[in-house]
């Protein structure tokens, strides 16, 4: 380590004339963190598992094919969408997403994050940005090998609705992760699952006004009315969908990942971690 | 530059106890001063040290930085402060460059000059050798050189150190040590925490010994050994002291 005088001018201390330290934006620093959460994705294990889920319902839909006969293009749309906006999604959501906080923990860096400026915030709003970017990007990728062998009349015909039904999914997901990584991160996991589970397939299944607070609902309504099914379903059906126009449903997951956002960063600015939780 | 006051900061254990980790700690540090913070483990400095950080918060109680209260205004506070934690906390798959360039970015350190900073403290800190490698295949020493350049990327007049020389072996507490006095000689206000008294006693211009949560003694050398007395006896007369 260097140790002569020539650190004196060269790490010069701010006297009463010189520049103000930098205090950056919030923007700034949501990005920084979203580049540095992304090259940490950009790992062979994790393109290995990446790979394997842009593999995965291109697969099932293949031994799908040989199953069925006749038109299949319904069943094909409902494989899809169970897959790609919903399992694909929230897989992927569930390992970008759920240890925000905890991994920093683990690995002994959450402290030099969280002594930035806007540390705290940008590292959940960063790492939000990189768990949609990278789950999005998995999810398309998924999704266009999926309609090439899905053995549709017009399989591109699909590709806007369902590229929009991942957007809104990862959006609302990751956004819904975001509260228990940030509540309990040690067990961010169990409790991402717990509310999958819970809020997004017992709720959202619901007939009731609670379902109306569910990603779910607004990807089912959009799924059935991008295919057009709405004047098909049966009367029982009808009450596991919400006829609300397209825009409605999409303003509802953003308002619905914004509101969930605003809390859980209010959260993590309030968390105090004592020593003895850190790696 | 770095000023506590009354400080306390309590926990609540899990089995329902409080715990009272500081309990009252004074203390302040001006520019162009190292003072060390000396205890056993337990005795409260590092939860003193989260809370000037702003990772904790105090239960009452003042802890400022050149000015900012780290209740009140700890975006202020982090702005005038690095932080060096005993846990180097260095990325394994990003390079020196590449961690100091991020947390550059993170602190909001402008574009035109980041560059030319972290340039600097690779130079300044060893670190050219090894500035492209990943940091998991990096030494102690060599890990927690990049920690420190970490918390200097800004240009902080205050740091905050904890246990900085715990993984380092001598020639690396000798170097990080006399780094950490040219700094100083800069002008900045430096606060460390260590175990290792020998290795500050003719470093810090002060001590501030804490024990169970409270201030057992402060001052010079002099005033903490007494007249002939080394730090470490000093030391444990403050902490033997106070536990009579």
């Amino acid at each position: 380590m260097t140790t002569t005088n020539t650190i004196g001018t060269m790490l010069q201390q701010p006297a009463d004339d010189a520049q103000p330290l930098p205090r950056g934006t919030l923007l700034a620093a949501v990005l920084a963190v979203a580049g540095f959460q992304l090259r940490r994705l950009f790992t062979l294990p994790r393109l290995a598992i990446a790979a394997l889920g842009v593999l995965f319902p291109a697969a099932v839909l293949l031994a799908v094919r040989k199953t069925l006969s006749g038109s299949m293009d319904g069943t094909v749309v409902v494989i899809l969408y169970a897959l790609i906006p919903e399992a694909l999604c929230m897989l992927g959501l569930l390992v970008t997403m759920c240890p925000v906080v905890a991994d920093e923990l683990e690995r002994g860096t959450w402290a030099h994050i969280a002594v930035r400026p806007h540390g705290r915030r940008a590292l959940l709003l960063g790492t939000f940005l990189a768990a949609v970017a990278w789950t999005a990007a998995v999810a398309i990728l998924a999704l266009c090998l999926a309609l090439a062998v899905s053995g549709m009349a017009h399989p591109w015909k699909r590709f806007p609705l369902f590229a929009a039904l991942v957007g809104l999914s990862c959006l609302g997901r990751a956004a819904l992760f975001a509260l228990p990584a940030v509540i309990v991160p040690k067990r961010a996991l169990v409790a991402s699952v717990g509310v999958a589970i819970v809020v997004e397939y017992l709720a959202g299944f619901l007939p009731a006004v609670v379902n109306q607070l569910t990603v779910s609902l607004r990807l089912r309504s959009l799924l059935v009315q991008g295919m057009g099914w709405g004047r098909q379903m049966p009367a029982g059906m009808q009450l596991l969908i919400d006829t609300n126009p397209v825009w409605i449903q999409c303003g509802a997951v953003v308002l619905l990942a914004g509101v969930l956002l605003v809390a859980s960063v209010l959260i993590l600015d309030r968390r105090q971690f004592p020593p003895s939780e850190e790696g | 530059m770095i000023e506590v006051l009354d400080l306390v900061k309590h926990y609540t254990a899990a089995d329902g106890q409080i715990v009272r980790a500081v309990d009252g700690v004074s203390f302040a540090v001006g520019p162009g001063e190292m003072v060390g913070l000396l205890g056993a483990n337990g005795a409260g400095k590092t939860t003193t040290l989260r809370v000037l950080a702003t990772l904790l918060r105090p239960t009452s109680g003042t802890a400022r930085v050149a000015g900012c209260d780290v209740v009140l205004d700890p975006v202020g506070a982090r702005c005038q402060l690095g932080y060096v934690s005993a846990t180097t906390g260095v990325p394994d798959r990003l390079t020196p460059r590449e961690i100091l360039q991020s947390f550059g970015r993170l602190h909001g350190v402008a574009a035109e000059t980041l560059d030319d900073r972290v340039e600097q403290l690779l130079g300044v800190l060893d670190l050219v050798s090894c500035a492209d490698r990943p940091a998991g295949r990096l030494s102690s020493g060599q890990r927690q050189r990049v920690s420190v350049g970490r918390a200097l990327v800004h240009n902080p007049p205050a740091l905050v150190l904890d246990e900085p020389t715990s993984v380092l072996d001598v020639f690396g507490s000798r170097d990080l040590l006399a780094f950490l006095a040219n700094l100083r000689s800069e002008g900045r206000a430096i606060l460390l925490s260590t175990h290792r008294l020998h290795e500050i006693e003719n470093r810090c211009d002060r001590f501030v010994i804490i024990h169970g949560g409270r201030v057992a003694a402060q001052g010079t050398r002099a005033q903490v050994a007494g007249p002939g007395g080394s730090l470490e006896q000093g030391f444990f007369a403050a902490v033997e002291g106070t536990r009579a």
